[in-house]
């Protein structure tokens, strides 16, 4: 991965974990000083190594697993920000990166009942809800955003 | 990739949605792959596990059957 995009992903990753929004290309290369386009060049290099997904303008940041860029129904609050996840995976993913303690919010997608579990340093508290994937392994990347 | 409240919810949901029951994780075991996937995420040595690695952390949190292995063609 060339030096470039990697500082991208990272300044990408560390901006999710430290707004709990997406950043634009432009602030992105006010953070490294570098010009939007060449970020916007690194962000489509990143998407073909499945770092990120991009929306249909094939700008914003859809997904930077396991942050998402759009609003969802899987939330982590860490340090009292939410972050939205792209799935149930996810969830307990950004908790994960920012640190290990949070709070996973997320539903039932049967019965819509609500989930609001607290991970701390042991892991998630006691529950015998069940994590669901339609879409094996070998395939997870097919669709992506599906998945 | 969704949660439920229990097997009979998920039974019901894939019966509406015509999507097979697949296997289920526990939400330690889920926790344990969010780790092995994600808790180095925001660091420069970040990288994601690669097909072998994975195949050892689902083994590692006894998730075996092969809808877990990232090289399995027996799934459709």
């Amino acid at each position: 991965m060339p030096d470039v995009d990697l500082e991208v992903k990272l300044a990408v990753y560390r901006h999710f974990a430290g707004t709990a929004r997406r950043p634009s290309a432009g602030e992105i290369g006010a953070t490294l000083g570098l010009p939007g386009d060449e970020v916007l060049a690194s962000f489509r290099r990143l998407v073909g190594k499945r770092v990120l997904v991009l929306d249909d303008d094939g700008a914003s940041i859809r997904m930077a697993p396991p942050f998402s860029g759009i609003p969802t129904q899987h939330v982590a609050v860490v340090e009292g920000r939410e972050h939205f996840a792209n799935c149930a995976w996810d969830v307990f993913g950004i908790v994960a990166a920012c640190g290990g303690r949070g709070t996973a919010l997320s539903r039932c997608e049967q019965s819509r009942e609500p989930l609001e579990l607290e991970i701390g340093n042991d892991g998630p508290e006691a529950s015998d809800w069940l994590f669901h994937s339609a879409v094996p392994a070998a395939r997870w990347w097919d669709d992506i955003v599906f998945t | 990739m969704l949660f439920f409240r229990s097997e009979e919810r998920l039974e019901e949901w894939c019966r509406t949605c015509g999507e097979p029951v697949r296997p289920t994780a526990t939400l330690p075991q889920l926790w344990g792959l969010a780790k092995a996937w994600y808790s180095t995420r925001l660091r420069r040595d970040s990288r994601r596990p690669q097909p072998d690695e994975i195949r050892s952390i689902f083994g590692r949190l006894g998730l075996t059957d092969d809808f877990w292995d990232p090289r399995a063609d027996t799934f459709g």
